[in-house]
């Protein structure tokens, strides 16, 4: 009896110290360096890229807000099937109205002696556009709207992604109709030569 | 200098190649020598997860062999260890991407400032552990006391010993449990070796602190305590010529185990 009590609280113990020490200590540290190797993996982009994919959304924000650019944290997260990438941008202040317009007239003129170096006949309509959109601006138009303006694209964009991922969902779903439609036909024939044994009987 | 080419491989899968590999390296490189770990696992890369070196991978060797880099840009230095550096597999190609003769030449660049070339073999026999063996002229062989990996050894053996490269090739005994011996349940060291008729180089115990260091990205011979890292520290001693004494594994008793015996004996006495 006693060896028994023995053996039940040796067991008990030894099975809380075993997740105690593995489980606490190591298992989310784990969990996260397996989560992030992947999304690398699946994704298939590499910590260069994403490093790159950084840098370039620090210039784009650094437009419109000042950030703290260290502290900005871009992951991939999983939500059931569908990825996501969260972007979580520390905000130190926001940019002024006067400020945000000479960024983008910067960057404006930027994109046009970007546009001008090749001038490649498929380009020339890039470029008209381009430059009514600029001469507009010349007008003075209020910087409210034109933040309206880019929130509604990045909205816009924003609702492009989830469609898309809504569509690959879609095509999955649809394999699988197909699937049972292929089944359906593939049964049907067989019934019909049973009924028409049937009928001949 | 010319560095030694050592190929760590198994035939069996999850006996522990990368684990040994990546202590191997490390024990080697903290004891002075020069160290490059090549993960020639191409399609399933594992060994950059073991040393905590997966967010620093740029360039990987099918980078190097298909020249988009240069070999010296590729190879990823330890994050505590200069002399220890990783040369990482690619994850979205397969064992194809790199040919025997690619790897022999790697091996050669790299034999030229590096005292040891570890190579982590894939499992199986196929193209992967061709190539990989291709580069090496020492092998170790990693085994369990368990039939199947001690079957699987014994194949990789013969094929070894059908190399003409190969010059020699040592057992590396891995997951002994004593307390399984001690109660026959599982074959001895002294089985296995006369088994495989193979010289030993190591016997690593089981230890749950494998898995914690594998969680960190930690090897486990960083860790000062560990059995299993003393054992691993013993085995680099070896490759380095010295002669180290086998652990003796049945004198050491679960610490946890030993604690609970010893509380329960003073529970006991006042009752």
């Amino acid at each position: 009896m006693r060896d028994l009590f023995a053996n039940l609280y040796s067991r008990v113990v030894s099975f809380f110290k075993s997740t105690e020490e593995i489980g606490e200590q190591t298992k989310e540290v784990a969990r996260n360096r397996l989560k992030l190797v992947l999304m690398q993996d699946r994704t298939n982009l590499t910590p260069a890229v994403l490093e790159r994919m950084r840098g370039e959304l620090i210039n784009l924000l650094s437009k419109y807000v000042e950030l703290d650019k260290e502290l900005l944290e871009l992951n991939f997260e999983q939500e059931g099937d569908q990825m996501a990438l969260m972007l979580s941008i520390p905000v130190v202040r926001a940019k002024t109205e006067e400020e945000i317009q000479k960024a983008i007239q910067e960057d404006e003129a930027l994109k046009n002696v970007a546009l001008a170096d090749d001038e490649d006949e498929d380009d020339e309509e890039g470029v008209k556009e381009e430059t009514d959109e600029n001469s507009e601006e010349n007008e003075e138009e209020s910087s409210e709207d034109i933040e309206e303006e880019n929130s509604e694209e990045s909205e816009a964009e924003e609702g492009e992604e989830v469609k898309q991922e809504e569509e690959t969902s879609e095509e999955t779903k649809e394999e699988g109709v197909n699937e049972g439609v292929n089944e359906g036909v593939n049964e049907e024939p067989k019934k019909s030569k049973k009924d028409n044994e049937s009928e001949k009987e | 200098m010319t560095g030694r080419v050592i190929v760590i491989t198994s035939g069996k899968g999850g006996v522990g190649k990368t684990t040994t590999s990546a202590n191997i390296g490390t024990a080697l490189a903290k004891a002075g020598n020069k160290v490059v770990l090549i993960d020639t696992d191409i399609g399933l890369r594992n060994l950059d997860l073991l040393l905590g070196l997966e967010n620093r991978i740029v360039y990987t060797i099918v980078d190097v062999v298909e020249e988009r880099c240069k070999l010296k840009q590729a190879l990823v230095k330890d994050k505590k260890n200069p002399n220890l550096a990783l040369l990482a597999a690619a994850q979205t190609r397969d064992k194809s991407a790199v040919t025997q003769d690619q790897l022999k030449e790697i091996c050669e660049e790299l034999k030229k400032k590096y005292d040891f070339i570890l190579l982590d073999c894939p499992a199986g026999i196929e193209q992967g552990f061709q190539n990989a063996v291709a580069g090496a002229t020492e092998a170790i062989v990693v085994t369990t006391p368990e039939m199947s990996a001690v079957r699987d050894a014994d194949r990789i053996i013969g094929l070894l010993e059908a190399k003409e490269e190969i010059e020699s090739y040592k057992l590396l005994l891995n997951r002994v449990r004593p307390n399984l011996i001690k109660e026959n349940d599982m074959m001895s060291v002294e089985d296995v070796v006369e088994i495989l008729s193979c010289k030993l180089i190591g016997i690593i115990p089981e230890d749950t602190g494998i898995i914690t260091s594998t969680n960190k990205g930690e090897p486990i011979v960083n860790v000062e305590k560990s059995l299993a890292g003393q054992a691993y520290r013993n085995v680099a001693q070896r490759i380095m010529g010295e002669d180290v004494p086998f652990l003796e594994l049945d004198k050491q008793e679960n610490p946890i185990i030993a604690k609970i015996k010893d509380i329960f004996a003073k529970l006991k006495g006042k009752v």
